[in-house]
């Protein structure tokens, strides 16, 4: 009885010690100072803005921008580049109506108000560009899966899952009037140096639900089709078709809905040349080229 | 009495030497890098696994979570300044 009492007390110590030795590494930097890390990153201020500006190719322009930074082999990098470029290509309709949505939302604040039946028009062309890319990107999709390897598959889809992570926290999850650095007012706060006054009035008048009457986005749908498309790209067999799960054109009108909402809310709130800085701002993203697009 | 409590006891032995392997092999298990971190970084491929440099530490994902390595493998040491994509206007 005695030996067992010993064991258990060994045992339990050991326990302890087990414990505390593998997870001493584990203790993860304070929330605050984690966030104020990201928030100082530029590369990710800038992809905040870019995902908060351009939605047009669904998870195709998600696997578009993995490639950014997947980092292949060299013996198989110009083949990569081929078919990122072949992506870009094939997204060229959807971006064109992209542009469309931005350079038609850059004319109304320029000139102090935004139509928005065009607007929504624009976006509704949007929504079916989107739909219609992902035909088109299958084949090259299926042949990227075939050019890498399983460790870059794996990073690849990795990539995706932080893209759409990213997308839906700037373009779902972000409430609209934060002012917090990082978030959408943030950065026109920044790009038009508004004054405190200026950001409270703007922050007042946009609303908790960010795509305003435009329709609920369902971004369990997308979660599908980022969950259908990771499991089937990382298995040893790959067949783009057989992904059967399609939320892009909801990626993109969501995202370009409440683009369109927030530029509608601030227009009337600007200055003219606030309104006019701000305009060239959304014709500069209107003119954004992908390097790997090629132009 | 004394069986129940013997295999107990035997539980945590199992469970202890579970949680203490990753520590021994030079890795613990821990959140990864944020999301906009990875989309926008090179990862350096080591051990046929992506790796990412964050916080001075090198990370890289498996099929149970985010792992860090407590010792830094002298092949990544030369991949310490990370390849980061800027997604600015041009």
């Amino acid at each position: 009885m005695r030996f067992l009492g010993m064991t258990g007390l060994a045992l339990v110590a050991g326990f302890g010690l087990s414990v505390a030795a593998a997870y001493a590494e584990q203790k993860p930097a304070p929330a605050t100072t984690h966030r104020a890390a990201v928030a100082e990153d530029q590369a990710v201020a800038e992809l905040n803005a870019h995902h908060r500006h351009h939605h047009h190719g669904g998870i195709a322009r998600f696997i578009a921008m993995s490639l950014d930074t997947l980092g292949v082999e060299d013996a198989k990098r110009a083949q990569v580049e081929k078919l990122h470029s072949d992506l870009h290509a094939q997204m060229t309709p959807a971006r064109d109506a992209e542009k469309n949505v931005l350079t038609t939302l850059a004319d109304g604040i320029a000139a102090g108000s935004v139509d928005k039946v065009k607007v929504d028009s624009a976006i509704a062309a949007l929504g079916t560009g989107a739909d219609a890319q992902r035909e088109a990107s299958l084949n090259t999709i299926n042949e990227l899966h075939a050019v890498l390897s399983p460790p870059e598959r794996a990073a690849l889809v990795e990539k995706v899952q932080a893209h759409w992570a990213v997308w839906r926290q700037v373009n779902q999850e972000e409430a609209a009037g934060r002012r917090e650095r990082g978030g959408r007012l943030a950065e026109l706060t920044k790009e038009l140096s508004l004054t405190p006054h200026e950001v409270n009035k703007i922050s007042a008048a946009l609303p908790a639900a960010s795509a305003g009457p435009r329709g609920e986005f369902d971004s369990k749908k997308v979660e599908a089709h980022v969950q259908a498309f990771s499991k089937a790209f990382e298995s040893d067999s790959f067949d783009a078709k057989s992904v059967m799960s399609n939320a892009d054109a909801d990626l993109a009108s969501h995202g370009a809905a409440r683009m369109a909402h927030f530029y509608e809310t601030v227009t009337p709130l600007l200055t003219p040349e606030q309104r006019t800085k701000l305009a060239e701002h959304l014709r500069g993203h209107a003119d954004y080229q992908s390097v790997a697009s090629g132009k | 009495m004394n069986r129940s409590f013997v295999t107990m006891l035997a539980g945590v032995a199992v469970a202890s030497f579970l949680v203490a392997v990753p520590a021994s092999a030079g890795v613990s298990i821990r959140i990864g890098p944020p999301d906009a971190y990875i989309a926008t970084t090179r990862p350096v491929y080591y051990q046929n696994r992506a790796t990412y440099r964050y916080g001075n530490r090198w990370h890289y994902r498996d099929g149970r979570g985010w792992h860090t390595y407590n010792t830094e493998p002298r092949y990544l040491r030369d991949y310490r300044q990370p390849e980061r994509h800027y997604y600015g206007r041009r």
